[in-house]
């Protein structure tokens, strides 16, 4: 039941994401064409969205199966074999996300380090004044200049690779114990055949 | 040493089954860190770079969102019956229909495999119906349901436009007289085919059935000349273009057509209701309907849908850029371009060299992932040969069409084998013959450049460029 509160949350965040960068891209062409005018820090954010999307997106991408692969070699292996290459895949992917978390960390450490903030968007000022002096200092923000520091609007890197690998692992384990043969890669054509499917029963329904 | 480290990881990876995002990024990152002296720090930033410092990469989750709206059966028949409205009266005008169906639907939807799905399960039992021979139906879908990717606005366009940083509202220039010209000739064949086995025309609706079924069709097609208008235009750029067209999309299936969402079967008009009624019913319906669009279930999964082909793509096209990066630094496509200049191998024997590559890499990958590993390498070696990057990219583009046509991987022979209920090896049989259209059309295409390329130079003209 929790679990399938997360999985609520986590497509719900995904929409949003979703939805807003689109919405902000819209908003930004009526105001041009409608008033002359534009907003500075929307192309900012829209381009910050779509990289939270993206990479929040990963681990459930692999969940339900949206990530390609070339599976027609993998397939002509015995199934026992096949599970030997999933697994090896598999730990390599954990490698992939490893050298990344590493790379992020070591990155982000140095942002906060330097302190230094996004480009136009930035924290409400009468925000920023709701908190003493240490707590902004702690946040790298600047109580006159409230910039988002860049080690949080890029610290979804750090989420999404932990969650590519907690999906990972779970993958791993369902291979080792024979639950599943390795990663489900999507079909494009089995995707569009619902279309058809939806056609054809709609036919029934009329004969 | 490096390029062969590169390569061999990189099919190693893929050969394991791994996500084609994470091969590419994996075998990138250990090839620098192998071969040269980046951070990890650095080239973390850089996928993230490449997710968040390109403005024109948005255009593909909008795209995919406003195709994943009207892409839906009550839309694919609004636009068959337009079509046979138009041209069904012509002998073998059925199948005419059929081509001009796809070529439309294919450009509202973006996608090949849907375009056969969506058009194909009607009108193949209605020319199976109408007299004409099965196979001969399913080979002209198979084939027209290519079209997707060629006629703009198309995804598989942009994601070359990722890879090579061309321009992508070009792209969508020098891909239109093209797109056109594969859609007649294929109905000139059919015309011709029917002329010779006696394929039967339907009878002429008349104008007002043209103009009513033509209405219906508009809130569709409308799209195409919005998205196209303003590129064309040089009002808005394809990322602009592409958002305005996702919030039509949402408009239209939801309020317009009414395929999904809260009004989901509310008639515009009921029987006998009168004209102010009807107005003001449906301005209340619209507002109340408006905010139940939220929880509503078929648009939640409408924009999931759209969700994750978008993250797939996008993490594939960052992680693209890593492998990019690699071949520029490394300098590989210099080196290749070298060797071939050394053999005296001229633009056009380069051309033929690239057909038969991509057509065997069509026949494992995916368009996407061929043209993101590709394109990168390919393009410079085509620079200096002179050629121009917009016509290697149609080339690129209808390469692709055709891989989607031959197995093991081709998406439009496997859609076409389940709408029909035949086997794999009798699509094959019945695409062939237009198969060979297809690549005779790529020959044009390879040589004649001014095909692909008057658009894009003509409306420089028009602009003063020139």
């Amino acid at each position: 039941m929790r679990l399938h509160i997360l999985h609520r949350l986590e497509e719900n965040i995904i929409a949003f994401l979703l939805v807003s960068m689109t919405l902000l891209v819209f908003a930004d062409v009526v105001m041009r064409f409608g008033f002359g005018t534009g907003l500075i820090w929307s192309q900012e954010l829209t381009l910050y969205l779509s990289a939270w999307f993206v990479l929040f997106g990963i681990s459930y991408g692999l969940k339900v199966g949206a990530h390609i692969g070339v599976d027609a070699v993998v397939k002509l292996l015995p199934s026992h074999i096949q599970r030997i290459a999933s697994s090896i895949a598999v730990i390599l992917c954990l490698v992939y996300c490893g050298l990344f978390f590493y790379g992020a960390w070591i990155y982000l450490q140095k942002m906060y380090q330097l302190g230094i903030g996004m480009e136009d968007l930035s924290v409400p000022l009468w925000f920023a004044h709701l908190w003493s002096e240490e707590t902004l200092e702690a946040w790298r923000i600047d109580p006159e200049d409230p910039l988002i520091p860049l080690w949080i609007s890029q610290s979804i890197l750090l989420i999404g690779l932990s969650l590519f690998s907690i999906r990972l692992l779970e993958l791993l384990w369902s291979v080792v114990t024979g639950k599943s043969t390795g990663f489900r890669h999507t079909d494009e054509a089995e995707e569009s055949m619902h279309l058809a499917r939806e056609l054809s029963a709609e036919k029934e329904q009329i004969k | 040493m490096t390029t062969a480290t590169l390569f061999f990881l990189l099919f190693l990876c893929m050969f394991l089954g791994m996500p084609i995002a994470v091969a590419l990024g994996l075998s990138s990152i250990a090839t620098i860190l192998i071969f040269s002296n980046d951070s990890l720090a650095s080239i973390a930033l850089k996928l993230f770079e490449a997710l968040s410092e390109h403005y024109t990469l948005l255009a593909i989750p909008f795209f995919i969102l406003s195709s994943s709206f009207l892409s839906t059966g009550g839309v694919a028949k609004r636009i068959i019956r337009f079509a046979i409205d138009c041209v069904g009266h012509i002998r073998g005008g059925l199948a005419m229909a059929s081509v001009m169906a796809c070529m439309l639907f294919a450009a509202v939807s973006g996608s090949s495999p849907a375009t056969v799905a969506a058009i194909g399960t009607i009108v193949i039992a209605g020319m199976v119906r109408a007299g004409y021979p099965e196979a001969f139906a399913a080979g002209v879908i198979a084939n027209a349901g290519t079209l997707g990717i060629l006629i703009p606005p198309s995804i598989v366009m942009l994601v070359y436009a990722a890879a090579t940083e061309v321009s992508a509202a070009r792209m969508f220039m020098a891909g239109f007289i093209p797109g056109l010209m594969m859609g007649l000739i294929l109905m000139v064949a059919i015309y011709i085919v029917a002329r010779i086995k006696h394929l039967p025309a339907q009878p002429w609706q008349g104008f007002g059935e043209l103009f009513r079924s033509g209405f219906t069709a508009s809130g569709g097609l409308m799209l195409i000349v919005i998205v196209l208008g303003s590129i064309y235009g040089g009002i808005a750029s394809p990322t602009e273009a592409a958002a305005v067209s996702a919030v039509y999309a949402f408009l239209v299936s939801v309020f317009g057509y009414r395929d999904m969402g809260p009004l989901k079967e509310v008639p515009w008009r009921m029987q006998g209701e009168p004209i102010g009624r009807m107005l003001s019913r449906n301005t209340m319906q619209i507002f109340w309907a408006l905010p139940r669009c939220v929880p509503d279930p078929q648009i939640r999964k409408t924009i999931m849908d759209a969700a994750k082909v978008s993250i797939m793509l996008l993490f594939i096209i960052a992680n693209a850029m890593l492998f990019a990066h690699v071949l520029t630094t490394e300098r590989i496509p210099h080196a290749i371009a070298g060797t071939i200049m050394d053999w005296g191998l001229t633009p056009w024997m380069f051309l033929i060299v690239v057909n038969l590559l991509l057509l065997a890499a069509g026949n494992f990958m995916e368009p996407s992932a061929i043209l993101l590993i590709m394109a990168p390498i390919l393009f410079p070696i085509a620079t200096q040969l002179g050629i121009d990057p917009i016509h290697l990219g149609i080339i690129m583009v209808v390469n692709m069409e055709i891989g989607m046509l031959t197995p093991p991987v081709g998406l439009n022979l496997f859609v076409t084998a389940g709408i029909t209920g035949n086997s794999i090896g009798w699509v094959i049989r019945a695409a062939t013959p237009w198969l060979m259209l297809l690549l005779m059309f790529l020959m044009i295409i390879t040589y004649v450049p001014q095909v692909s390329l008057f658009l894009p130079e003509f409306i420089d003209q028009l602009k003063g460029y020139n």
